[in-house]
């Protein structure tokens, strides 16, 4: 597993949330920070679809979300701290959502963290 | 006349809070310990610098704002600030201490000074403050806290400058308060960190170290780099470094360094510095 990156804010590597990722994904960080409440997060165990049905996401959206595809959720628009709660609710963490954008299983984006950079800005090599 | 006793920087974590909630109930995780045991002699600080009000610079991550409108600054105004549910529950902590005294006189002299703050009668406070407060402070506590949160979830963000300026502009609101209150800003934010994307994990702590060793005497060549620049060499989440930059700017431009830690135990960055006041 390669260590190296790019000093780079493009993606994949980085999601810088601009205001038009604001826009994309208004609807699904709406979603995601519904949950930030106890009752709505048993609503949506309850029936998941349905819960994000009826809070206007799309098909590509909730079918994402039933996927666990947290890389395709954060490039629609989905705020990291929005699909942390999502992720929560479903039993997943931070980590989950990290090894995907990554590529590689939790275990081992584990093993490999923290991901050592050594450059100041200035000192560039 | 109220009097600025000191400031300090410190990171914030989800995870350094719920860490400390497990430890204290018996399960310290090693690569955590470091971090509970270098900031112990912060606790000491205060104790002896004995502030009785806070003023809290730092940044909610969606836990109480959400998009439908998210303020570049604002202030609490409010006798209480509870904690925000993030997904997980609430952790068992009282609510904060507020003093709307305190938060009146702040937002008439800020915003007159041009700082236009969204004012807050109800906020609830995440891991922004939680994640630290309970071991710098017992519970329950008993120095009441006025905060200002600072939009970094959504760019753009506030510039190095208008942070400096703000704090600046804190500095000389705080002197200027009727009472005799003893002081202690603080400025909290993450330092190298990046939660999303490929590059998730990334650590600097060369970066990190850099910030920490120049921000006493010579934060202007700080608040000179490019937040990109944050950014690029200390991941996205490093940009809340910024508001180290508030804490800075209240205080006067001669301070003693009284403290610096620095470790990192997971996938962010976590330093403390502690800056006193001449006497």
């Amino acid at each position: 597993m390669s260590n190296s990156m790019a000093l780079t804010l493009d993606p994949p590597g980085t999601f810088v949330y601009t205001a038009e990722m604001a826009l994309k994904g208004h609807r699904l960080t709406a979603f995601g920070l519904s949950l930030r409440q106890a009752q709505n997060r048993e609503a949506f165990l309850a029936d998941e679809a349905g819960y994000m049905r009826r809070h206007g996401l799309s098909d590509a959206d909730i079918a994402h979300v039933l996927a666990r595809d947290w890389t395709a959720l954060i490039a629609a628009g989905g705020h990291l701290q929005s699909m942390l709660k999502v992720a929560a609710t479903v039993g997943q963490n931070l980590w989950h959502i990290g090894a995907h954008n990554a590529g590689m299983t939790v275990e081992e984006l584990m093993a490999i963290c923290p991901r050592r950079i050594s450059a100041v800005p200035g000192e560039e090599s | 006349m109220a009097r600025i006793v000191g400031g300090f920087g410190i990171s914030h974590t989800p995870s350094m809070g719920l860490e400390f909630d497990k430890g204290m109930a018996g399960a310290w995780a090693p690569q955590w310990q470091p971090w509970f045991e270098g900031t112990r002699p912060v606790k000491d600080w205060l104790e002896r610098v004995a502030p009785d009000r806070l003023m809290i610079v730092y940044n909610d991550h969606l836990n109480h704002f959400d998009f439908s409108a998210c303020p570049t600054l604002a202030i609490g105004v409010s006798e209480r600030y509870p904690q925000a549910d993030e997904g997980w529950g609430p952790r068992p902590y009282p609510d904060l201490l507020g003093d709307t005294a305190m938060s009146l006189h702040m937002t008439e002299r800020l915003v007159r000074g041009g700082f236009d703050l969204t004012v807050c009668q109800d906020l609830s406070v995440d891991h922004g403050i939680y994640s630290w407060l309970p071991y710098l402070f017992d519970a329950p506590w008993q120095v009441p806290v006025c905060p200002v949160a600072v939009n970094m979830v959504r760019h753009p963000i506030p510039t190095n400058q208008r942070l400096w300026d703000l704090g600046r502009a804190i500095g000389a609101a705080i002197r200027a308060m009727p009472g005799d209150e003893r002081v202690v800003v603080v400025g909290t934010g993450g330092m190298s960190h990046q939660i999303s994307g490929a590059r998730f994990g990334i650590a600097n702590e060369g970066l990190d170290r850099w910030f920490l060793r120049h921000l006493g005497n010579d934060p202007q060549m700080l608040i000179d780099t490019p937040q990109e620049e944050f950014m690029r060499f200390g991941g996205t989440e490093a940009s809340e470094l910024a508001i180290w930059f508030a804490m800075r700017g209240a205080l006067s431009k001669n301070v003693l360094e009284a403290y610096s830690y620095y470790t990192f135990p997971a996938v962010t960055g976590c330093g403390v510095v502690v800056y006193e006041e001449k006497t």
